[in-house]
């Protein structure tokens, strides 16, 4: 019997070895990355993969010295990569690339950025690099201070980081595009970091992050509302970095083709392969939930008393389709999207399977709340490089006229928009997928995307305008305005026909002077009430803001300032303490 | 002498940072390549020490422009003005976009010196050339003054316009001139205490730099957008518009040679550098094509 007790503990450590279905999808990403079917020069992301796979090392030092000698270019772009291929090397480098390598991080100084991500990139690069090379002197160093110095300025920033997301929430909050960088960060920590408290930190953080996308995936599309997200993608959704993470995680959807560069890094470092418990909120779908979250805005240097504000996020989720939103107003400058319907399809490539509004907004005011640039260039530098910035028929974008209610899966969106404002309109995006359209005598338009049935109830006249790449946009030119979405699964009607006889006898009252005003009886049997400016109410109880959990629904629990989250599946629990340093799984 | 170039985060830089022209010779690019630096002041104990407000930090330039020392960590980013108090040796103040920090040890240690203002991202900066200590800052609520070190601060005018440069005469050191964003220029004669509009020049655009001619008591430019250069020579009371020579009315910053009375520089954005010499009546180009330079300063000789 003691025999058999020692073997069992010795085996104990095999159980946490990744699975051999997710360790073939690793294999595979890393393989895109240092087989490309793309002919041209290695760049750092082929490197990085052929140093994994231990091949062709005299290749990758050749070119690693080519492009060092051009000259580092990308700031924490830059580092983060270069990192990966230091603690890659293995001794397979040359020592001439080497030594390219970690000179450069005495010639070249990399900006810090104004991003949540850059700052995390650029801290989580230094520390590990600080740590490959200690007790060097600060001569060595673009900062000019020691290696000590730059990895305890590194870690407390990631601590605090750490703090401050487990206590009120990320402000660059469940962007599917920026997601990757957060996921790879922790990746690199968990995997190279040194000191165990970080590393236990990092691995800790990774199930925190996963979780917080896991919830809110519909086969593997991270659902809406988003502090960030660009043009296509808001349309596309399948066409983001979280794609990719949905079918590395969980085998959910399709990954992009090639896979995005942030899910290499994410690989090679510890592709840290999720629990059991995180696979099951991530993939079961079987009941309709609704799930809450907290977040706080971006860094708000002015016209606010406070550098942050709270964001409160709201998700309904059903196997058919999905319902998000925050509360609207500018929450993140440029590139918000406050509120959508994302549908189930069985192949999203290409697809733009959701429905959303929107005021478009672009002022000097939202820029100069987030940004330092100077006021002459400030809005010619953003369309620099978020082109549709400043244009009236843009489709991503928070609006300080925009106040937003959801209630499972009905939404109502409300728009008081000043006069002489920029582009004073709501837009709403009807995709070329949807099926079924009725502009409905009774003032609904009916749709329906995949086994989604949608109600959408303009307040005000509209016009159509075609959209390029297809679909069309909703355009209204009044300045109090709104909408009314109710959302359904065809299974729970049958057709469209019975679902628009019951929208149809829904009570709706609504008036939009002095200010957008609702009342709305939904399908789930709730009187919702919504005053533009004022807390909504459900059957006359005011929401209550104040009580509103950093993460709260059947699948994940968390309190704000609590430094905690619980994930939960049927009777499994993990509880994360970040306090504590501390992971526990019931049973 | 600094130059940004419209730049997005991960992007290719071209030569950006700091840029120095030693006395008849050419510009030259020195140190690292740098995004975001906006303002430079010098330790007049030892010129040679130049301390830089950038994106990183605040930066202590040596050896010649080519040795950099980031002084701050991880708490403060962006900055936007520095100013060295010329009475307190190793005295340094920045403002930055949470707002103002205070070293008394030559950049080894920081305080916050922005405590009682109500907003805090700060875009300019002056330390009194007369009196240690005290302080003229502005912000999106006006020009606001301590005299304690900026343990505590009163509004001193501009109310309600975000303040975008703050300069004192070096000949009437109590004569101190602001500018804004949209307010035009506000004027002080009483030593900083109060600031009172000083007309309509530059109001509904931005002035974003005030240079005093060290040559001429009465002679002051202002550089801003839509405003061009604007020279006065009666201290302020007229101004006349001198752009004649310039491709645009997009200054960032002015300044005057001190060796050389009535030489102005102006740099107009993204188009080049521009220098004067009879105070802006007419121009020629000096160097640095394509650059956005946020703001020059003639430094003594040891610092080069």
């Amino acid at each position: 019997m003691r025999v058999a007790a020692w073997l069992l503990l010795l085996l104990a450590p095999a159980a946490s070895a990744r699975t051999p279905e997710y360790d073939a999808r690793v294999r595979s990403v890393i393989a895109a990355y240092a087989h490309p079917k793309a002919a041209g020069p290695l760049g750092y992301a082929n490197i990085a993969a052929k140093l994994w796979l231990h091949e062709d090392a005299a290749l990758c030092s050749r070119r690693l010295d080519e492009l060092l000698a051009a000259g580092p270019t990308g700031d924490m772009f830059w580092m983060f990569p270069v990192t990966a291929i230091a603690y890659l090397d293995g001794g397979q480098l040359s020592s001439q690339a080497r030594t390219a390598l970690r000179r450069s991080f005495k010639t070249y100084m990399p900006y810090r950025g104004d991003t949540e991500n850059h700052w995390l990139l650029y801290y989580t690069s230094l520390y590990l690099m600080a740590q490959m090379w200690p007790d060097q002197e600060g001569s060595e160093w673009y900062t000019g201070k020691s290696s000590a110095e730059n990895r305890r300025e590194a870690a407390e920033w990631i601590e605090g980081w750490v703090r401050l997301t487990t206590r009120r929430g990320q402000g660059e909050y469940d962007s599917p595009h920026y997601m990757g960088l957060y996921f790879l960060s922790m990746s690199y920590l968990a995997e190279w970091a040194t000191d165990a408290a970080m590393k236990k930190r990092a691995t800790m953080m990774l199930d925190y992050l996963i979780a917080d996308y896991a919830a809110e995936n519909l086969d593997g599309i991270f659902v809406g509302a988003h502090s960030r997200v660009y043009d296509n993608p808001v349309v596309e959704k399948w066409n983001n970095v979280s794609s990719d993470f949905g079918w590395l995680l969980f085998h959910l959807g399709r990954p992009l083709d090639p896979p995005d560069s942030y899910v290499i890094f994410y690989a090679l470092a510890s592709a840290y392969e999720p629990p059991e418990i995180l696979k099951r909120i991530a993939t079961d779908r079987s009941e309709p939930y609704t799930h809450y979250e907290r977040k706080r805005t971006r860094n708000r240097w002015r016209f606010n008393d406070e550098l942050h504000g709270p964001v409160y996020k709201t998700t309904y989720v059903r196997k058919e389709y999905a319902v998000s939103s925050d509360q609207g107003g500018i929450l993140q400058p440029i590139q918000e999207h406050s509120w959508d319907v994302t549908w189930s399809v069985p192949d999203p490539r290409g697809v733009h399977n959701t429905l959303f509004t929107l005021q478009p907004y672009s002022s000097l005011y939202e820029l100069e709340t987030y940004f330092t640039f100077p006021p002459d260039t400030s809005i010619a530098g953003v369309v620099s490089s978020k082109k549709s910035y400043d244009s009236p028929d843009k489709l991503v974008g928070g609006s300080p006229y925009e106040k937003i209610f959801q209630d499972q899966d009905t939404v109502i969106a409300l728009y008081d928009i000043a006069p002489g404002t920029r582009f004073p309109q709501i837009n709403g995006f009807f995709s070329k997928d949807l099926a079924e359209v009725e502009e409905d005598k009774s003032g609904w338009i009916f749709a329906r995307g995949g086994e989604a049935l949608i109600a959408f109830r303009p307040l005000q006249p509209y016009s159509w305008k075609p959209i390029e790449g297809g679909g069309r946009r909703l355009f209204s030119p009044y300045l109090k305005n709104g909408a009314v979405v109710q959302v359904a699964a065809r299974a729970e009607f049958g057709d469209m026909g019975a679902f628009r006889k019951a929208m149809v006898a829904l009570p709706l009252e609504y008036h939009v002077e002095p200010a957008p005003w609702v009342r709305v009886r939904s399908l789930r049997g709730k009187t919702l009430t919504f005053a533009y400016g004022e807390t909504p109410r459900v059957d006359g109880k005011p929401l209550d803001y104040e009580r509103w959990p950093l993460f709260g629904g059947p699948f994940v629990e968390a309190g704000v300032d609590s430094e905690q989250l619980i994930l939960k599946y049927g009777s499994m629990r993990r509880t994360l303490d970040f306090r504590k340093l501390t992971v526990t799984d019931t049973p | 002498m600094m130059q940004s170039k419209g730049y997005v985060v991960g992007a290719r830089l071209p030569a950006s940072g700091l840029f120095l022209k030693p006395a008849n010779g050419e510009w030259r690019h020195a140190g690292f390549n740098h995004p975001f630096v906006s303002a430079l002041d010098y330790d007049p104990a030892d010129p040679s020490t130049v301390y830089v407000a950038a994106g990183n930090g605040l930066i202590r330039v040596t050896n010649g422009g080519e040795s950099w020392k980031i002084l701050t960590g991880n708490d403060v980013t962006e900055l936007q003005d520095v100013s060295v108090d010329r009475n307190a040796p190793g005295t340094v103040y920045f403002a930055h976009t949470a707002g103002i920090r205070v070293s008394r040890d030559r950049g080894a240690t920081w305080q916050d010196a922005s405590a009682g203002l109500h907003r805090k991202y700060t875009a300019a900066l002056r330390v009194d050339s007369r009196h240690s200590g005290y302080l003229l800052a502005g912000n999106e609520e006006g020009v606001f003054r301590s005299v304690d070190g900026g343990k505590s601060w009163r509004l001193a005018g501009a109310a309600g316009f975000h303040v975008l440069h703050i300069e004192q005469s070096p000949h009437d050191p109590c004569f101190w001139l602001a500018g804004t964003e949209g307010g035009g220029l506000f004027a002080s004669s009483d030593c900083g205490a109060s600031f009172e509009s000083a007309g309509n020049l530059g109001v509904g655009r931005n002035l974003y730099d005030i240079a005093f001619d060290p040559g001429s008591a009465n002679r002051i430019a202002v550089g801003g957008w839509g405003v061009g250069v604007a020279v006065t020579e009666d201290r302020g009371k007229t101004w006349e518009l001198r752009n004649a020579g310039l491709p645009a009315p997009s200054v960032w910053s002015v300044v005057f040679d001190p060796a050389h009375p009535g030489r102005l520089y102006a740099d107009v954005h993204e188009e080049a550098l521009y220098v004067s010499p009879d105070a802006g009546r007419t121009w020629r180009k000096d160097g640095l094509e394509g650059a956005a330079v946020y703001r020059m300063r003639f430094v003594p000789e040891a610092a080069r």
